[in-house]
Formats: C-alpha cells, structure tokens, sequence
C-alpha cells in the first residue's frame, strides 16, 4: 500500500502539464486531444491506440499476440449471441430494441437521448429492452451482460466510434461533466484518470503499463486476466477509481454514463475492436 | 446517621448515568455523527479510506471500545475533511489541466 503511494506520489511530482489549449467545443477538444497523444507517441499509427499499452509496449504486445488464436472471450461471446437471439417471455427478441435489430451499432454508443436528457450506453439499452419488454434487468458489470455486449460488440468490428453531442444545452452538459470527471483529482492519492492516461501514458505504474485516453473504450467490454472473465467499461473506471482511494460510483450512474460520453467521444473515429484481452 | 448516608448512596448512584451523559459513549457519536456527515458533504469526492475508519469505529463502539472508535472516527474526519477540500478545489482546478480548455 504504502509502496503504491510512493510511486504515485512520485509519477505526481512528474507530471508534464498539457498545455492549457483554447478549446470550445468537443470536436476542438477531441482534436487537440488526438494531436497531444500523436506528438507525444509520433511513431504509433493512429487507428493503433486501439490496442491501448499494447500499442506502446513491445513485450506487451508479442504476449498479447500469442493469445490471438485462442481468445479467452470466444465463448462468452457464443453466449452472448444466443442471448442475444433467445425470445423473452412475450416473444420479442432484443433485436426489436436496437436499430437494425442491434446488429452492427455498437459504434453508436453512447447517445445523448434529447428526449430523456441523458446518456444512453449500451449497457443500459440491454438492461431498458429487458424492462421494457417484461424482463428482470441484469447485473451491470459482468456475466450476462457484459457477454451480450460483447456479442454486439463483435457485430461492429472495424467501424468506425461515431460519438455524436448534438447540439443542445443537456447534451453539451453531459459531455463537459463527463470531461470534469475525467481531469478532476480523487481519492486520498489526489490523482485524476488524466494523471494517469494523460500525463503518463507508456509509463509503468508498479506492474502496470499506462495506456493513452485516446482508444480506452474501443475494446470493451473487456477480458482481463486479472478478471478471469468479460467485464463491462464501468467495472473498469470502478476498479480505476479504487486504485486511487476514491469510492467508484455505481456503474451505470449518471455520472460514469456521462464520463463513457466524454471517453468515447476522444475516441470518435477509431474502429471497435471489443471484446479485447487486457492483463 | 443511616439516613444521611443512604442520601449519599443514592445520589451516588444517580450520578453515574448522570456521568455517562458526557461520557465515551457520547463523544464517540458526536465525532462519528460529524465524520459520517462531512464524509456525506464530499459528494462523488468520497475517499475509500474513510468509509473504511467510519467503518472500523463503529464495530469498536459495538464492542465497547470507546477509546478506540474515537480515534477511528477523529481520523475519518480528518480524512472525510481533506476529501471535501479536494472537491472544492477540483472544482477549478480540473480546468487547468484539461486539454482544450
Ligand atoms: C493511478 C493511475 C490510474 C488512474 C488515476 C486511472 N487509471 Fe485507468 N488504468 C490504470 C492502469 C494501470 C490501467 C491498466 C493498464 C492500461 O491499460 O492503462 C488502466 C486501464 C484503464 C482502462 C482500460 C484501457 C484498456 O486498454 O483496456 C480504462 C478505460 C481506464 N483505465 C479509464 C480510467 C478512468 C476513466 C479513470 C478515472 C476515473 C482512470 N482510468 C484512472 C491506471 C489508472
């Protein structure tokens, strides 16, 4: 523990602040965000963030590649598409949700819902065709649907992360608190996701290498070693949240709904490569 | 002669709830209702940490260990304090750091 805290205090003490660009909207934020990580890593091919450290990491990458034949994610992924296709009691099926029946719009999500006035994820749009259709909703951040996910994921593999803030006061709200999430510091070790991912990306943390803002989402939902299983986005900001002696908000709140907005939108452009392995 | 002195025993026996009054027990629960309370003010700010000393006094209170839930929850206050600060100054400091701001 103790350990932990010095060597975050100390990454803390080298943190290289970005310089405070004038940015208004999100597409300029976004802009100057991908710009800040090509100039800082300028040998890495773009669409390569994907692959978060494996991009950054040799090492890293030649284990990772030798898992490719065998992703441990496959069968949940089976799971998640008979799931996906099995009638609810009243006959309807997921696809009834989903435009064009949940195939391929993975890329999509998360959406400002102007009439709702929040962020829908994709989680949250499982858990809301299950209500809807007379179905118990599902745990958030692992089993069902987190191999349901994956399944929709895998149907939007390569396309590009379309992020969309419409114009309009709730949207462009969701999305700066999303971002204040994102660069406010938390916990007893006073770090925010941005002192890790922003300032220290391709840097070690203990036994951790960092990976950049830009990419985080488009591999989720994830298998994680550590996990033994597919977790969904949320459980990771949760277990992020932790590391630093902060509480993790519940997942699906509105406040990490909102934080997936802003993320996902940094990434907007980059293909969807979930489900993914990390370590 | 006897009566006197059973005056004396009673109101002996009397002061000791009176005593209890301002007694461990008591200031345990002003500490702890103030750190759970302060811990409640940091928001989406709240520390781990915290909850687990707000945790560990009350499971001393449970067992009678007075002396031990204060200190449990002097430290949550100090801490669930520092937390309220840390959203404060977030709340313009993040603005500085961010890109496109
Ligand atoms: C103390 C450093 C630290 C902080 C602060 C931190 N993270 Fe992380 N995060 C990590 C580490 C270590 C990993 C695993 C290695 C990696 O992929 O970066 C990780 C992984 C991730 C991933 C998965 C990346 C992938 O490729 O699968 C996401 C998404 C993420 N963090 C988001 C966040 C968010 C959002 C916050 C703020 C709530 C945050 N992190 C705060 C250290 C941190």
């Amino acid at each position: 523990m103790l350990k932990a805290k010095v060597i975050l205090v100390a990454l803390g003490a080298a943190l290289a602040v970005p310089q405070a660009l004038a940015g208004a909207t999100p597409e300029e934020d976004r802009k100057e965000t991908v710009e800040y990580f090509k100039q800082m890593f300028p040998d890495v091919p773009f669409e390569e963030f994907v692959n978060g450290q494996y991009a950054l990491n040799d090492d890293r990458r030649k284990q990772w590649e030798s898992m490719q034949d065998f992703p441990p994610y496959e069968f949940a992924v089976a799971e998640g598409q008979e799931m996906f296709e099995t009638p609810f009691a009243n006959g309807k099926t997921y696809a009834s949700c989903f435009e064009n029946g949940g195939i391929g719009i993975r890329q999509n999500y998360p959406y400002f819902d102007t009439e709702k006035n929040e962020v829908i994820t994709l989680e949250l749009a499982i858990n809301r065709c299950r209500e809807a259709n007379g179905e118990e909703p599902l745990k958030w951040k692992k089993g069902a649907i987190a191999s349901i996910s994956a399944y929709m994921a895998s149907t939007s593999q390569g396309k590009p992360i379309n992020i969309k803030v419409p114009d309009d006061p709730d949207a462009l709200a969701a999305y700066q608190d999303g971002k204040e999430f994102y660069y406010s510091r938390r916990g007893q070790l006073n770090f925010s996701c941005a002192s890790c991912h922003v300032q220290n990306p391709g840097k070690w943390i203990r036994a951790d290498f960092l990976s950049p803002t830009v990419g985080q989402p488009a591999n989720f939902p994830v298998h994680r070693a550590k996990w033994g299983e597919l977790g969904t986005l949320h459980r990771r900001f949760a277990g992020c949240n932790n590391n630093v002696r902060a509480d993790p908000l519940p997942a699906q709140s509105e406040e990490y709904r909102n934080l997936e907005y802003f993320l996902t939108y940094m990434s907007n452009g980059l293909p969807v490569v979930g489900p993914a392995t990390r370590p | 002669m006897k009566k006197p002195l059973l005056a004396i025993g009673i109101s002996l026996a009397l002061s000791v709830p009176l005593a209890a009054q301002a007694g461990p027990k008591e200031d345990f629960q002003e500490v702890y209702s103030k750190a759970q309370s302060t811990h409640q003010d940091a928001g989406t700010f709240q520390w781990t940490i915290t909850g687990d000393r707000l945790k560990a006094a009350k499971s001393a209170a449970d067992n009678g260990d007075y002396e031990k839930a204060i200190a449990m929850a002097d430290e949550a206050l100090k801490l669930a304090e520092e937390s309220v600060a840390q959203r404060k100054q977030q709340k313009e400091a993040w603005r500085h750091v961010a890109i496109g701001n």
